[in-house]
């Protein structure tokens, strides 16, 4: 780079550009290279038109990439993100997503031609879908930039209304179309995520003309519309989910019916319902979400614990009244033989389990809040000059709900802000950001100083102790576990499958392998060697290989959990004893040909143990547990697996995240560090890194269980080396050493190619998959969620004091240890 | 269009004529000549591709997975080159047959060099700018080899038995040693890679290149005070390993067939041949290769053995290697490439 003009940087941009554009166009084109001309054809009329076009968003790039530092400045006025995400939904709901699902491929440019050609729909429904919705999209998105960019206040207010009924036009139009052909469900999403856009774009109009300042940080304004009352947001989305849930989703639908909740209560009053469930129908399940929404809201607003609380307990009543109501009328619709149904939770709309969510989102807000006010009276307003441990921070500029300036300590935006006058001496339990790693040295910077005095007595906050006790972490954990527990029974069965025989044993097999990668740091190039032999000792047990096991060893797929375990621990510590001296990538190899050795020999092997390529001979029975008194069974319904694996899924990752911080947690990051440090510590590497392996390999011992028992016939093709790699790359994509990055990186990956299906021939799948990991990579090395230590080390020195130090207690410290 | 040509030199699937019936320890020592002409060939190609992954490894400290790209990316390179050159084949004179297996080899040579400096731009710089952990170089090569090879699936086609044309008898007998005949293309294949081998093994020791490539693989903060230009070695280490690389593409397309994820299997076996030698270790490169080539050969050959454990016997050899000798037969000498 020594040649460093200006001019040469310039051309090798467009030039990369260029690259970039026209690899994008063989991208997203058909097939190029056939039979036998090896894309002759392709290269002999790659001139025209597609190239051109690509070549042009290749300039187009250019140029963004060029003025970006134009551009800068606008991005910190507060609301261009929350405007950036809300347009980009609102974009994506118009091209990408089903709008009326029986139509065509359902998306808005074919419901569009059909709308269109129908005649009789409302005038409303037709102007929106020819023009209407593009026209709004425009004019609200250039009227909030200009008001975001101006700071005009008057023209966010009115944009956000203009967002707002822009949402609601986009609902009464799809209505409209629904109501047009009754007896056809519809399970498109395309008008609820529009409308979500838009309500995202409406909050990016209110911070536009709320913000009392110029600048905002994202992630900052974020944590501090979270943290000006814990729990409301939240709140607030188990608002909209329950007002949705019981003011228009379907709570009933046989085929060719649909009934939202009043009509359910008309159908199923007069065949002897139970009167509780009845009552729910009619009236309880209004009442249900006015008390949670009222108690959960009003305990966050008046930062009152017990009233939290009361929201949270109510909103478990609403949850478990809503589930059995379900029960209950799908039960007499199974006994009424509708639509064939064989038993209950047949024929259940998404309805229900919306309102689950509503109501558990409700309460977890009130458990937030009630947890919030908890802290609070610990935290002491302006006592904390020393050093403190408390995760709130005082706050002196409570007045308006936007002045909310929590967190005076964050020094890398202090220079550029305006801090409003103080009001209300008043102490907020507001957390502040989580996100910024800043700490220590800089916060008490000459700028802080000057612009808050009182911040220059104020010491920094540790950073890990604002990231464990942060309002967001807890709010996005709850609101993942209230998807994890009812979004699953609204997808459609392909979705269904999806989830339980890719989705939860990648996950379960990514957390396993998070131990020994992003951990311990051995890189481990074999895992699905663990899996194969956790399946294969499932089938052995149950005695669906051809080599039967002596019958006092036979046993149900469930009792071969501790068996299949021990077996992949045996495997890992086989694996793991003479290896483990070599370093990182000789690791990398030789778990590579354990991987393919484990497969061969599963393929061949002496007296045809395992079946040869066709794999169990027959089928691995379903997980069965037998009380004597109760008997479950799980069956073909995709949900019970799911709900299985969720509960295993659980166990481990607690056992996990309580594994993290504890000694051995720490003695692996020792050595992934460094070996020879850890060793001179008097941490005995072999065998901690022993326990590494032998942890993962375990993790996927069970995963091999579930699986086995859950598709029933498996054969070695599924523990090819190519899922070994795809299980690391899974790590990290969603972040190295991080739990939560390690389930989103895998459950993403592998949501990824079941969605691309729909938008890509399927022979491509694998290159767009490829190229988002390589652009993932390329611009956020850290994953999806970077490891709070991970993050550390990314930004250099500088950040990385506290949060490893101060993680270990104090009696466990250097003087402490073994 | 070019129709197929037959080849009958050892094609993977199609030719364990040592499964014939009948077949013993005296038959095996019979043919074990026959198997080391064919391990030796196999083993040069494995060598070829190895370099690759230990230069790069020299200088970086990371295991290149689009390496096996870069090799795939060479045979199709040259496949259109030698194919507008000499059409099908057929008629070409036999005074041309070595300029055209120089034209393949060199064009499979610029094609491996250019996807090979494209990869360190685009997959490997930007990481290095940002100071990423080691592993995320490793996923950015995974995706990068996933986008290449499925790119070349849909560019050309996504077949499995794509072959080079037939402008010389391949399998014509040059010569008969021990019994074992000895083909026109695995000389050339040898001979290349040798060749290729030798050049390298000069350009490491004998120039200032090579020399600024030993300096970066020793120690590149020192090499960077001493005025070498660290990002401009990287990159030219990369261009030389993905030379050698699409050259290896050419012969292993020319031998075998090729397509789009072929680069694979090789990809593996070269990665652990580099490791056996003793990664970073040029010569270790060499010797690894025609050591796991050999034996790949020699091994499951065996009467007791048999050839469905080809991988395994490779993958224990190497195992057995590592824990006798954890860095490799000739162990780690980043920098010192003799």
């Amino acid at each position: 780079m020594n040649l460093a003009g200006i001019g040469s940087e310039q051309v090798k941009r467009l030039l990369a550009c260029l690259a970039g554009g026209v690899a994008l166009a063989i991208m997203v084109g058909d097939q190029e290279g056939t039979q036998d001309d090896y894309g002759l054809e392709f290269r002999q009329s790659v001139a025209f038109p597609r190239i051109l076009v690509f070549l042009g968003i290749g300039v187009v790039v250019y140029l963004a990439v060029t003025f970006w530092p134009r551009v800068v400045p606008y991005l910190t006025r507060p609301g261009i993100w929350p405007l950036a995400a809300g347009a980009l939904t609102v974009i994506a709901s118009l091209i990408l997503l089903q709008w009326f699902t029986p139509q065509g491929n359902g998306k808005f440019g074919t419901v569009r031609t059909a709308v269109a050609d129908t005649s009789g729909l409302s005038a409303l429904s037709k102007a929106f879908f020819s023009w209407l919705a593009y026209a709004l999209l425009i004019v609200v998105l250039v009227a909030m930039f200009v008001a975001a960019a101006r700071r005009l206040a008057g023209l966010a207010w009115a944009a956000a209304g203009l967002a707002v009924v822009a949402g609601g036009l986009g609902l009464l139009a799809h209505r409209a179309v629904t109501n047009f052909a009754p007896g056809t469900p519809d399970h498109s999403l395309g008008a609820a995520v529009h409308a979500f856009g838009y309500l995202v774009i409406a909050v990016a109009g209110v911070s536009v003309a709320r913000a009392p300042v110029g600048v905002a940080r994202t992630r900052e304004s974020f944590d501090r519309v979270l943290a000006w009352r814990p729990g409301l947001p939240v709140v607030a989305a188990g608002l909209v989910f329950g007002l949705l849930a019981l003011g228009s989703a379907t709570w009933f639908s046989p085929q060719h019916f649909d009934a939202d909740l009043r009509a359910t209560h008309s159908l199923f009053d007069p065949t002897g319902l139970a009167p509780l469930a009845s009552q729910y129908l009619s009236w309880l399940a209004w009442a249900l979400l006015a008390v949670t929404v009222g108690l959960s809201g009003a305990g966050s607003y008046l930062r009152n614990r017990a009233l939290g609380l009361a929201g949270a307990v109510v909103g478990v009543v609403a949850v478990l009244l809503t589930l059995f109501t379900l029960h209950g009328f799908s039960a007499i619709g199974a006994d009424l033989n509708v639509d064939s149904a064989t038993g209950p939770w047949q024929n259940l709309g998404s309805g229900g389990w919306v309102a689950c969510i509503g109501f558990f989102l409700a309460g977890a807000g009130g458990l937030i809040a009630a947890m919030a006010s908890r802290t609070k009276a610990t935290a002491s307003p302006l006592a904390s000059t020393t050093t403190s441990d408390t995760s709130a921070v005082t706050d002196t500029a409570i007045g308006a709900p936007a002045d909310t300036l929590s967190g005076g300590v964050r020094s890398g935006s202090a220079g550029a802000r305006v801090v409003g006058p103080p009001s209300s001496g008043r102490p907020s339990s507001g957390l502040p950001s989580s996100g910024l790693p800043s700490s220590g040295a800089t916060s008490t910077s000459a700028v802080a100083v000057a612009e808050r005095p009182l911040e220059a007595s104020m010491p920094a906050l540790p950073a890990h102790r604002m990231l464990s006790g942060s309002q967001t972490g807890t709010t996005l954990l709850l609101v993942a576990v209230a998807v994890a527990l009812f979004y699953p029974p609204t997808a459609t069965g392909f979705w269904q499958t999806v989830m339980v025989t890719e989705i939860a044993p990648y996950v379960l097999l990514a957390v396993g392998l998070n131990v020994v990668v992003g951990w311990a740091g051995l890189l481990d190039l074999g895992f699905i060697a663990f899996f194969a032999i956790g399946s294969y000792t499932t089938a052995y047990l149950v005695g669906s290989l051809p080599v039967k096991p002596p019958s006092w060893l036979q046993m149900s797929p469930l009792w071969a959990i501790p068996f299949a375990v021990a077996a992949c621990l045996l495997a890992g510590v086989a694996l793991g004893a003479p290896t483990l001296r070599l370093r990182g990538d000789y690791l990398a190899i030789v778990t590579l040909g354990f991987g393919e050795i484990i497969r061969l020999v599963a393929i061949n092997n002496p007296g045809n143990f395992t079946n040869s390529t066709r794999g169990p001979s027959t089928q691995v029975p379903h997980p069965v547990i037998d009380l004597g008194f109760i008997r479950f069974e799980w069956a073909l319904n995709p949900l019970q697996y799911w709900y299985l694996w969720l509960f295993f899924l659980v166990i481990v990752v607690i056992l996990f995240y309580r594994l993290e911080g504890s000694r051995i947690g720490r003695a692996w990051t020792a050595i992934r560090e460094d070996e020879v440090a850890a060793q001179a510590t008097g941490i005995n590497t072999v065998r901690v890194k022993l326990l590494a392996f032998a942890i993962g390999a375990s993790t996927s011992g069970l995963t091999g269980v579930l699986f086995a028992s859950q598709v029933g016939y498996f054969n070695p093709d599924n523990f090819v080396l190519n899922n070994s790699i795809l299980v690391v790359a899974y790590v990290v994509f969603g972040g190295m050493g991080s739990l939560p990055g390690a389930m989103a990186g895998a459950a993403v990956l592998t949501w990824l190619p079941e969605f691309l299906r729909d938008q890509v021939p399927a022979e491509d799948r694998q290159m767009w998959i490829g190229a988002v990991v390589l652009i993932m990579m390329i611009f956020r090395p850290g994953g999806l969620i970077p490891a709070r230590r991970r993050k550390a080390e990314l930004s250099g020195f500088d950040h990385s004091e506290s949060a490893e130090t101060s993680a270990v207690p104090l009696g466990e410290g250097m003087g402490g240890s073994r | 269009m070019p129709q197929p040509a037959p080849v009958l030199v050892a094609r993977p699937g199609s030719d364990p004529f040592w499964k014939a019936p009948g077949h013993d320890m005296v038959t095996y020592f019979h043919n074990v000549p026959e198997y080391l002409v064919l391990g030796i060939t196999r083993g040069s190609m494995y060598a070829l591709i190895a370099l690759g992954y230990t230069l790069v490894y020299g200088v970086l400290q990371l295991i290149n997975f689009a390496h096996s790209e870069v090799f795939m990316s060479g045979a199709f390179g040259s496949y259109l080159v030698v194919h507008a050159v000499v059409g099908d084949g057929s008629g070409t004179p036999a005074w041309a047959v070595p300029f055209v297996i120089l034209i393949g080899l060199l064009t499979g040579a610029l094609t491996g060099a250019i996807v090979a400096w494209t990869l360190e731009r685009v997959a490997y710089r930007p990481l290095r700018r940002r100071n990423a952990p080691k592993l995320a170089f490793l996923i950015s090569a995974i995706g990068a080899s996933f986008f290449l090879s499925q790119l070349a699936g849909k560019m050309f086609n996504r077949l499995t038995n794509n072959n080079m044309p037939t402008y010389f008898d391949r399998n014509n007998v040059v010569f008969t040693v021990a019994g074992a005949d000895v083909r026109v293309l695995q000389l050339v294949i040898v001979g290349a890679a040798v060749v290729l081998m030798v050049f390298l093994d000069r350009l490491v020791n004998g120039t200032k290149l090579g020399r600024s490539i030993r300096g970066v693989a020793e120690d590149a903060p020192t090499a960077a005070l001493m005025g070498i230009n660290i990002d401009k070695t990287i990159s030219r280490t990369f261009v030389i390993g993905g030379a050698l690389g699409g050259a290896a593409g050419f012969l292993f397309g020319s031998y075998f067939t090729f397509y789009n994820t072929m680069g694979f299997v090789p990809g593996i076996k070269a990665f652990a041949a580099a490791v056996l030698g003793g990664i970073g270790n040029i010569r270790g490169a060499m010797i690894g290769g025609l050591l796991l080539g050999i034996v790949e050969n020699l091994v499951p050959t065996l009467p007791f053995i048999g050839t469905q454990w080809t991988d395994v016997v490779a993958f224990a050899v190497l195992v057995l290697v590592l824990v006798v000798r954890p860095t490799g037969i000739l162990g780690e000498r980043l920098g010192r490439a003799a």
